[in-house]
């Protein structure tokens, strides 16, 4: 099998895996966001800013990823 | 109200996913057949229509050429300036030919493995259109291209929006219209409330009291990112922040302003963390001292994916019009654009939402890491006493009563009562 297909497919596959993995994780984070917010309304606005604080990190990690992807698929 | 649009999301995600997959098969195998072809049908390249280019592109009308510039190293070593009103014309002067200067997609006219065959056919073809290909100097070699692009032109244009909307603005609260009256007129009601909404909600919740010193720099990247994202959705618009040079300049801005901002606990807790036993410090400190990069370069990918997904999904719903036009023949074409065609209106206003999520996201980031860097950490002992659980403020607040963080009971009559509250004044 050619090289460069298999680093297409592992590009493909690497990118599937990072969507996977940071929509699970953001997924979670704006679950229990919500949930809180929903127990405790006057705290929704600390929460907001936490829940985006956090979801940007868990998408820093997701990117980094997604960036070895877009490396395999081009290099 | 919030669970309706989030329902409604998942369908077009999943049809936008699946858009992606129908146009990729279709697309490629086209081009390989192309190839071959000597009748070029028109392709829908939905990469290339978000990628930066020497034109401004009025389809159906005409196409603008933007003017080039170039320090060209010529064959003598000499340096020297080229300047050129179009690449039309830069061509015609005879210094410059078409052909691949950089390459753009290799993959789109042969596999990557035999580039010698394809950069043959590629500059044969470039010859027909310099402005897709590029152009390279007949002699000598291009140490630097200043040319004006699309992108930088829509970015003069958000900078020159910036300078027409707040100087006058800027001036009106000097003469005091909004200090010491209301503001006065539509547009400085709808920008006092964006920059009264950064001040309160992104500024002094991530810095505290230090925040009227780097206000300037939020606002100006809000704004200026926000202006760059909607200038994208108008028609023949292009979106300067879907080009990754422009996102890591800004957080580049981001980046430096940290630095600067650092006090001494911020180095000291990258280069000497406290509390950290003396071997973890061997794995913590090169951390940490990456941390500083990948902040600031994740914050310029964030953007830069964002702005660019959602052109892409625009483009792959309409495109999936044409490919399935194409494979099924022209009426199932028109019938998918019943669907496609409010799908896109769908995205579009999505994109709306998400042109103003993400200057929010960049400019809150922005002010997190440059409050966490500024943060002095001298006040570690003595906020112990105020540390009261959730639970027990709850408690007190719900019997309308309340400390004032010295351990003074207050009476406080009207506050929202959380549920633990009511749960724990309900009897057993």
């Amino acid at each position: 099998m050619d090289p460069a297909s298999l680093g297409y497919l592992g590009a493909g596959l690497g990118a599937g895996l990072v969507a996977l993995g940071a929509g699970l994780g953001i997924g979670r984070l704006a679950a229990s966001a919500l949930e809180g917010a929903a127990r405790q309304p006057e705290a929704s606005g600390d929460l907001r800013t936490t829940m985006i604080i956090a979801a940007a990190l868990i998408e820093g990690v997701a990117l980094f990823g997604l960036v070895i992807c877009i490396i395999l698929a081009t290099a | 109200m919030f669970l309706v649009p989030r329902l409604r999301t998942l369908p077009a995600f999943l049809l936008s996913l699946f858009a992606v997959v129908l146009l990729a098969g279709p697309v490629s195998a086209q081009g390989h057949e192309d190839a071959q072809d000597v009748v070029h049908e028109e392709e829908l390249d939905a990469l290339h229509h978000s990628a930066d280019g020497f034109y401004l592109d009025f389809t159906p009308g005409p196409k603008v050429q933007l003017p080039r510039i170039f320090v060209v190293r010529g064959e003598d070593g000499g340096l020297g300036f080229k300047f050129f009103g179009s690449t039309t014309a830069a061509v015609e002067s005879g210094e410059f030919v078409a052909g691949a200067a950089h390459g753009e997609d290799p993959e789109a006219h042969g596999a990557p493995d035999d580039h010698g065959e394809a950069a043959s056919t590629e500059s044969a073809e470039a010859h027909a259109d310099p402005l897709e290909a590029g152009i390279v100097p007949a002699h000598g070699e291009i140490v630097a291209d200043l040319s004006f692009t699309r992108h930088t032109i829509f970015m003069m244009l958000a900078a020159l929006m910036l300078l027409i909307i707040f100087l006058p603005l800027g001036a009106k609260y000097r003469k005091g219209i909004g200090r010491t009256s209301a503001p006065k007129g539509r547009l400085q009601n709808a920008m006092e409330a964006l920059v009264i909404y950064v001040r309160e909600e992104i500024a002094k919740p991530t810095m505290g009291d230090k925040y009227a010193k780097y206000m300037p720099y939020l606002l100006s990247a809000f704004f200026f990112i926000l202006f760059g994202n909607l200038l994208g959705l108008f028609p023949f618009g292009a979106t300067m922040t879907s080009n990754i040079a422009v996102t890591a300049v800004l957080a580049g801005f981001t980046f430096v302003v940290t630095q600067f901002a650092g006090t001494k606990d911020y180095w000291g807790h990258i280069f000497n963390p406290p509390g950290v036993p003396f071997l973890v410090k061997f794995i913590m400190v090169p951390i940490e001292f990456l941390g500083i990069f990948t902040k600031p370069f994740a914050l310029a990918i964030r953007l830069f994916a964002n702005m660019t997904a959602g052109h892409l999904v625009i483009l792959s719903l309409i495109g999936l019009i044409f490919s399935f036009g194409q494979i099924f023949g022209d009426a199932v074409g028109w019938g998918t654009s019943l669907a496609a065609v409010p799908m896109t209106v769908f995205v579009y206003c999505l994109e709306l939402l998400i042109a103003f999520i993400q200057a929010y996201v960049f400019t809150i980031l922005s002010a997190l890491f440059i409050g966490m860097a500024a943060a002095e950490h001298e006040h570690h002992g003595h906020d112990d006493h105020h540390d009261q659980t959730a639970h027990e403020k709850a408690v007190q607040v719900s019997s309308g009563m309340s400390t004032d963080g010295n351990g003074q009971i207050y009476h406080e009559p009207e506050k929202t009562v959380g549920t633990e509250a009511v749960l724990a004044l309900a009897p057993a």
